[in-house]
């Protein structure tokens, strides 16, 4: 009850927020928090939910932008097309990296992911015919404008994005929401508590932690793919293993294996960095510093430890083991 | 052909070698720790700076500045042992691995920050080239492998044949055991970091000196010691070695005869194939 009316809430203050914020930077922040909530979201199914940390969220993203990019500029699909298509796209991609990647587990896992991540990075660069390598692909299209009859909505304004990305999150949380409290869910909880359990008790674990994967690796397409049609611009800079470190950080920031611990960690690592306006290498020191700071004294992220803190001061509802 | 094939073999020996001298810093901590210790690429990177800085800022010889890096290098893992990795010790694995990306990013740019951001070459003495039956060997790539393998050398000895590495296999084969026969995992712990940043340090150095270093050479090293690792089988020593000798001719035949743009993916290449066939690695005879 106190749930759904806290979700109501946040989405009210959110379709408000252009209307009583109208700074351009601003708005443009918000809309690259919110692409990284969805990316960060991906990584909090594979890492908070099933326990395998993979490193590739952001190959994931750059398969996803590039896919929707170039579908819309030389395939000639509707860019809406071209956006839904596109992590459809990353999940074949997925499918075929997650398979052999996932007969590992832990560490190894981790590595093999840090070096799909390199692996993408590199066809990226050096796949010019396609790609156009380092200096990227400009001109990509804005989806095209809708028109409702009384109103037209044209996505040259930065506000119409702002919505589409909002949207698009609304979307990808409600999805994330039924799967991990579907019965899949229950299993990859149960994979992460204790695999070898878990097999024992009779469940094709790697059919799971494959779906995961693709899962977590699909929404990372679509946040690249509305990252690269809000850019206009797309390079393979962004899409390197630091964003998927990025993703990590915001999902153990955050609190990882909950559902708006993402948010709170996406919203972070995006408006943190800004905010603290300082030379780039001094702002990835504090980030480095940060990072073991949690780690060390805040283990399970910012959202429990604050649910802990309320539940402490109110007295009420039971402390989370 | 055949005289192509022997020198890109000579080639990829020569840089087998320091992925063998990374490889064996990050087995040693995996397999007595646990610890995927990322920032060991960081390390290496640091140590090869410091070197020129040495060399080139204090006037200091090579060889000399190469062992006093390696010092550095030493005491710069005891510090990132105690401070970083310590209070995780008991926590999920994920958490050291947290931690070791922190510490990436903290000493990566507080390299930047010492030594700037240009990418540098360690000056050596050693130019001539040898030349057997239109081989070129140049000096500097046979002085890189002899010290690599002087150093896996000492180490192996140091780890099979003294008091210190018998406590360190005590305690990777059994710690609870080890601690009730009175080794102090703590000094054990220091003394696996410290041995094994030195050795990256030494990677570094030798890295700086064949090819050059850069802010970027970090990861590339520390990736391609995992895959050294997973090639091996990880936590083995034999296997960082031979891994390392795999990998470095790989590339070696990779970039000759395939793409040297694409050379780096073999690695890739290499691990998801071995994680097929043998998930064990290749000289381990089982998996834990």
């Amino acid at each position: 009850m106190w749930t759904r009316f806290a979700i109501v809430a946040v989405i009210a203050a959110a379709i408000v927020f252009p209307l009583f914020v109208t700074v351009n930077y601003f708005i443009h922040l918000a809309i690259l928090a919110m692409i990284f909530m969805i990316v960060a979201q991906g990584a909090n199914v594979i890492q908070g939910y099933t326990g395998y940390v993979s490193i590739a969220q952001g190959a994931f993203m750059g398969i996803g932008a590039y896919a929707s990019a170039l579908l819309s500029m030389r395939a000639g699909f509707p860019v809406w097309l071209s956006m839904l298509v596109a992590p459809a796209i990353t999940a074949v991609a997925a499918a075929i990296a997650g398979y052999p990647s996932l007969r590992v587990k832990g560490h190894y896992f981790a590595i093999v992911t840090l070096a799909m991540n390199m692996v993408v990075f590199i066809v990226l660069v050096n796949w010019i015919s396609l790609t156009k390598g380092e200096p990227g692909l400009p001109s990509i299209p804005s989806p095209e404008a809708i028109n409702l009859g009384f109103i037209e909505i044209a996505f040259e304004k930065r506000r119409a994005f702002y919505y589409l990305a909002l949207a698009a999150l609304v979307l990808v949380m409600w999805i994330v929401a039924a799967v991990v409290r579907s019965r899949v869910g229950r299993v990859l909880l149960a994979i992460r508590q204790n695999e070898t359990f878990a097999e024992a008790a009779g469940i094709a674990c790697w059919k799971y932690k494959l779906f995961a994967f693709i899962f977590s690796a699909s929404l990372a397409g679509f946040g690249g793919a509305i990252y690269a049609h809000y850019m206009g611009f797309i390079n393979p800079t962004p899409f390197s293993a630091d964003a998927s470190l990025n993703a990590i950080l915001a999902v153990i920031l955050g609190g990882s294996g909950t559902l708006t611990g993402p948010l709170i960690g996406g919203a972070l690592t995006v408006i943190l960095p800004e905010a603290l306006r300082v030379a780039e290498i001094y702002r990835l020191i504090a980030y480095g510093l940060l990072l073991i700071l949690v780690v060390i004294f805040l283990p399970r992220g910012l959202v429990p430890a604050m649910v802990d803190g309320v539940r402490s001061i109110t007295g009420r509802g039971k402390k989370a083991p | 052909m055949l005289i192509d094939f022997i020198q890109q073999i000579f080639n990829g020996l020569v840089v087998g070698s320091i992925y063998t001298l990374i490889a064996l810093g990050l087995t040693t901590i995996f397999g007595i720790l646990g610890i995927a210790h990322f920032a060991h690429g960081s390390v290496a990177m640091f140590g090869g700076y410091l070197t020129y800085f040495l060399i080139s800022a204090l006037g200091i010889g090579l060889l000399p500045s190469f062992i006093l890096a390696m010092a550095v290098g030493a005491l710069l893992g005891v510090v990132l042992e105690r401070v970083a990795y310590y209070p995780v010790r008991n926590a999920p694995p994920i958490n050291s691995f947290i931690i070791a990306l922190g510490l990436t990013l903290i000493i990566e740019k507080l390299n930047l920050l010492a030594f700037g951001i240009d990418q540098v070459i360690i000056p050596t003495p050693f130019v001539n080239v040898i030349n057997i039956g239109g081989v070129t060997m140049p000096e500097l790539r046979i002085y890189v492998l002899v010290i690599a393998a002087i150093l896996v050398i000492g180490m192996t000895l140091l780890i099979q044949r003294t008091w210190i590495g018998m406590a360190v296999r005590a305690v990777a084969q059994n710690r609870l055991a080890a601690v009730l026969m009175g080794i102090n995992v703590n000094s054990v712990s220091m003394f696996v970091f410290a041995l094994s940043s030195a050795l990256g340090v030494a990677a570094g150095v030798l890295v700086g000196a064949l090819f050059a270093v850069a802010p970027g050479v970090s990861s590339g090293l520390v990736i391609k010691g995992f895959a050294v690792l997973i090639l091996g089988g990880l936590g083995s020593i034999p296997g960082a070695i031979v891994g390392g000798m795999v990998l470095g001719v790989s590339e070696a035949f990779a970039a000759a005869f395939v793409s040297s743009a694409y050379k780096d993916v073999i690695s890739f290449l290499l691990m998801i194939l071995v994680l097929l066939v043998r998930p064990e690695g290749l000289m381990r005879r089982s998996s834990r």
